[in-house]
Order: structure tokens, then C-alpha cells, then sequence
């Protein structure tokens, strides 16, 4: 089950990079990055970057909700982003969200997550120790009411048919290994919304689940390479151009070419 | 930690290219950046882009009780605050002098220029109304946020549809939009509003549409809100440099040229889009 996302970069003038992604056609959230830039000193620390996320919802003032979410997306965000790297600095994430989110889902948090790695992706001035991708799962209960699936984006199910979801944050990072890229999760919401011995979360049920996010979050970060690698073929296709018309021969590289020729 | 743009040698810069009649990014003096208006999947969503600057406007209406002293309108909420997407220097809480002179623009351009039919509005007096709400948020300030923001306000309402809603005696029932096409505001007339910047040095020209360098370094701004019907509704000049009285005339004549051709263009992209939407199908 591949989720259906749409992800671009954005060109917002006055901060350090932008990003707008979106679970289905239209993108849910636009993300912006500053950093790292000064903080006030109040908010200083002595050997790490200090990170602030303001989530603003479309229609109304940010309330609480807003401020919970952003708590999360803060938690999230540390542990991907290496602060120790430029202490004494700020690094400000804003979460505009570009739809109605009168209530927000576990699909809205994990497009939240989504986007603020896609506008670090976007920034490079962040060091990051790996890219942070989430999906939201929720275990369904089939119609006649025996089994259960675990279901990826249930936006259509009916309400009650659901016994238990959440949203799980994976970590793919090349710190094991250069061959794959290995993930980990790195946090959850899961949690069983009909509250009582029977129904409670248990943790074979956690690990199925989690199991159940893995490969659709792996997706979501193909999605998310593939978009900086096409920023970067239209890049290099450019300067193809300038050199051709300069130069009698016309050479086509391909990308295997422009790796070998790449250098660090 | 480094001072906030502009450097000397830039104001320098700017300075002597506007003495020589140019501007840095190579516009007429009475020139505007190219508007691009983007029409959201929902009607009243709108992202306009006054060059590098850009505003998201956003419509939405909810029934509500109409206050006791005035049962027969329904009334318009206008939220715009400036957060830091907009620009690093802008912090949330504590609004700078330019957020207060958009917030109270966006007032007096949008509420008390009585643009929407308050009481077209009214569903059952006294006990039903709209109350529509206007959300702006500023994504990138680069210069002239005030025009940028009034002009996704107008758009907004223009693009917006409301349910249509049929009233039987006591009893009101409203028709979702698969059922029955929305209907569009009724509004009186559309503003549009022109910022001139003007500099400490007499000798130069105002210049229409500052960007961000612009704005830093001028010595006075004026705002005019109009109509394509020539009526002004809003004229702003808050401080700096002194005007002749003349002066005033030209650049409201200038600025009544362009409000025709914008509206065309708003109409011409409003009409795009509608064509492009499947909202009835007869």
C-alpha cells in the first residue's frame, strides 16, 4: 500500500528553505526553515541550537492543539537534526497548514513531520544524522467484525470501525550501513481508542504495527529522494546546456556518468 | 550580530540609481512587480504573489447568532498575523509597527469601505446570520506586504462561494454543495489598494510597489485604496516626507489607471478559473 503524497520544494524569499507536502493530491502543509540564525538570550544554550517550531493552523488563532503538535514536531526535529553542531544558534521551523484541520489526525501529524524534513532537506545549512519520514496507521476492524487489518491513511474508514491508531516517525540513516539504508523508529502515538481490558494495546500489537508503517514510511522517503535528486539532474542538465553551446561535441551523461564523475 | 539590511553602501547604491532614474531591478518608477494569482482546490483559497512577496487568503463562513444591536446584518472577521515565515524578524506576540498598519489597512479597506453586503448576509434576522471570516497569512515579505495582502483579501472574497441556504417560516435549512451550487458574495465594489514610497531626497519620484530595499529606505509611504470606478476609499500617508498638494492629484491619477487594469487581470484569472472548476452542471 503506497500512500498517494505530493511533495515539492518551495522558493519563499525571506527564509532559508521551504517545503510543502501533503498526504493525496494537494499539498496539507508548507513549511519554512530558518537557520541557523540568532536567538534571543533568553532562549540560548550554551552547546547546542536551539529549536522552535510554531505551528499555525488556516482558519482561526493557534490554540492549544497548535502548541501540542508543535511540541511533538520539536521532539521529532531533535532527533534528526544534530544541535550540537552550532550552539548559541537558533533554528526556526513555521508549520503553516494550507487546509481546514478543524481536528488534528495522526495523518495531518505524520504530513507535519513529512514536511519539516522535507524544508531541512531543502535548507542543507542544517546537520542532520538522518531523515525522519512518518505514516499514520490504524488498525480497522473488518466488516463483519472479526479480523483486523492494519491500514495506512484510513481517512474513509467509518469511525467506529477503528480500535486503534497512531502515527510512527522512522529514522533512515546510513550510520550502520553504506549498502542499505537502515530505519529506525524513533517515535509513535499509538494508542487504542477504546480504552479497557479488552481492547488495550498490547505490545505484539505495537510491533505489527509499527511492521505495518515500515514499508509505507520507506516510500515516502524514496519519494523524498527522488525529489532532490530531480532538483539536482534539472541543475546539472543546465549547466549541460551553457557548456554544449560552447563546445563543438555534445556529450550525454547520464546519471550514472555524473556519479562516477561527482567529486567530493 | 550582523545589522539589520539596509548597509550603507546599499542605501548609497539605491540612492544614486534612483537619482538616475533607475531601480534596482529594473522597473519603471510607476511600475508594479507581475501579479500571479494561484486558486486553491476550495473556493476561497487564494496564494497572490506580488513578485517575491506572497500572501495566502482563505474564506470561510459559519452560521451564527447576530448580535442584539444589529439583527440584521452578518459581519466579517479579518485575521492576519505576521509570523516568522514571513521573515526572521518578525516574532510572534509582539507585533512591529507594520503588522499594525496591515491589520488596521485590512480594516478599514476591507470592513469599513462596507465591500460585502452585510445584510445579504442575514439568513433569519435576529436569529441567523454569516459570519464570514477572512484568514491571511503572510508567507514571504519582500516588500510591500500591505498592497499583496489587500489584493488576496479581495481576491479571496471574489473566488469564495457559500452554501445556499432556503428559508421556510422558522425553519432554515442549508443545501450542502453537492446538493446546490453555492452561491457567490454579493459585494458592493472592489478595492484595490497602491502603496508610493517616497524618499528623503525631494528630487526623486515616488515609486510605485517598493520592494524590500524600497521600503527600508523610505522617507514616507502613502497608501491609496480604490475602486476601478475611480471612488477612493482609503488614503494613508502615516509620517515622513511632506507633499504638495499637486503632487497628491498625480499619484491618485496614476493610481486610478492601474486599479482598472488590475481588475481586469483579477477578473480575467477569476474567470480562468472558474471555467476550469466543475461547481453545477446544468
Amino acid at each position: 500500500m503506497s500512500p498517494n503524497v505530493t511533495l515539492s520544494f518551495d522558493s519563499l524569499s525571506r527564509v532559508d528553505a521551504s517545503a510543502r507536502f501533503g498526504f493525496g493530491s494537494c499539498p496539507q502543509y508548507l513549511t519554512s526553515i530558518s537557520g541557523p540564525i540568532e536567538v534571543r538570550l533568553a532562549a540560548e544554550q550554551p552547546s547546542q541550537a536551539t529549536i522552535e517550531v510554531h505551528v499555525r493552523p488556516l482558519t482561526n488563532v493557534p490554540g492549544t492543539e497548535s502548541k501540542t503538535v508543535a511540541v511533538i514536531l520539536k521532539e521529532a526535529i531533535q532527533m534528526e537534526v544534530i544541535v550540537e553542531a552550532n550552539p548559541r544558534t537558533l533554528i526556526q521551523f513555521v508549520v503553516q497548514a494550507l487546509v481546514p484541520t478543524p481536528k488534528v489526525t495522526d495523518e495531518l501529524v505524520a504530513a507535519m513531520i513529512n514536511c519539516c524534513t522535507l524544508s531541512l532537506l531543502n535548507a542543507g545549512s542544517i546537520p542532520m544524522r538522518g531523515v525522519i519520514c512518518a505514516v499514520s496507521v490504524a488498525r480497522v476492524s473488518s466488516v463483519n467484525g472479526e479480523e483486523s487489518m492494519y491500514k495506512i491513511q484510513p481517512v474513509e474508514e467509518h469511525p467506529s470501525r477503528i480500535q486503534a491508531t497512531g502515527c510512527f516517525a522512522f529514522l533512515f540513516s546510513d550510520s550502520y550501513s553504506s549498502n542499505t539504508y537502515s530505519s529506525s523508529c524513533v517515535w509513535t502515538s499509538w494508542r487504542s481508542l477504546h480504552p479497557g481490558s479488552l481492547k488495550a494495546v498490547e505490545e505484539s500489537e505495537l510491533a505489527r504495527a509499527r511492521d505495518a508503517a515500515q514499508k509505507p514510511a520507506r516510500e515516502v522517503w524514496e519519494r523524498m529522494k527522488s525529489l532532490v535528486e530531480e532538483g539536482e539532474r534539472v541543475k546539472r542538465k543546465e549547466t549541460w546546456i551553457k557548456d554544449a553551446s560552447h563546445s563543438t561535441e555534445a556529450k550525454k551523461m547520464d546519471v550514472g556518468e555524473e556519479d562516477v564523475n561527482m567529486e567530493i | 550580530m550582523r545589522p539589520p539590511s539596509p548597509s550603507i553602501p546599499e542605501k548609497d547604491f539605491l540612492f544614486a540609481a534612483l537619482k538616475q532614474g533607475l531601480r534596482l531591478d529594473g522597473r519603471e518608477f510607476l511600475e508594479t512587480r507581475p501579479v500571479t494569482l494561484t486558486f486553491g482546490p476550495e473556493l476561497g483559497w487564494v496564494e497572490c504573489s506580488l513578485g517575491k512577496t506572497r500572501v495566502l487568503a482563505q474564506v470561510d463562513a459559519k452560521m451564527v447568532k447576530p448580535p442584539p444591536e444589529r439583527p440584521f446584518e452578518g459581519f466579517i472577521t479579518i485575521h492576519s498575523e505576521l509570523s516568522p515565515m514571513a521573515s526572521s524578524e518578525f516574532e510572534l506576540g509582539r507585533p512591529s509597527e507594520e503588522e499594525v498598519t496591515i491589520t488596521r489597512m485590512l480594516d478599514k479597506v476591507i470592513r469599513r469601505s462596507d465591500v460585502v453586503d452585510k445584510e445579504s448576509l442575514c439568513i433569519l434576522s435576529g436569529q441567523r446570520v454569516w459570519h464570514l471570516r477572512l484568514n491571511v497569512h503572510c508567507l514571504s515579505d519582500s516588500g510591500n506586504l500591505l498592497d499583496c495582502v489587500c489584493l488576496a483579501g479581495i481576491v479571496a472574497l471574489k473566488h469564495f462561494r457559500r452554501p445556499d441556504v432556503e428559508v421556510v417560516g422558522e425553519e432554515v435549512t442549508v443545501h450542502p454543495p453537492t446538493f446546490r451550487a453555492p452561491i457567490p458574495l454579493s459585494l458592493h465594489h472592489n478595492p484595490y489598494c497602491f502603496t508610493f514610497a517616497f524618499f528623503s531626497d525631494t528630487s526623486l519620484n515616488p515609486v510605485l510597489d517598493p520592494n524590500l530595499l524600497e521600503q527600508r529606505l523610505n522617507g514616507g509611504l502613502m497608501s491609496i485604496a480604490l475602486n476601478a470606478q475611480r471612488e477612493l476609499c482609503v488614503v494613508q500617508k502615516s509620517g515622513g516626507v511632506p507633499l504638495e498638494p499637486g503632487d497628491i492629484l498625480k499619484i491618485v491619477n496614476v493610481a486610478a489607471l492601474k486599479a482598472k487594469d488590475l481588475d481586469a487581470f483579477v477578473e480575467s484569472r477569476l474567470q480562468e478559473d472558474w471555467e476550469g472548476r466543475k461547481i453545477e452542471i446544468r
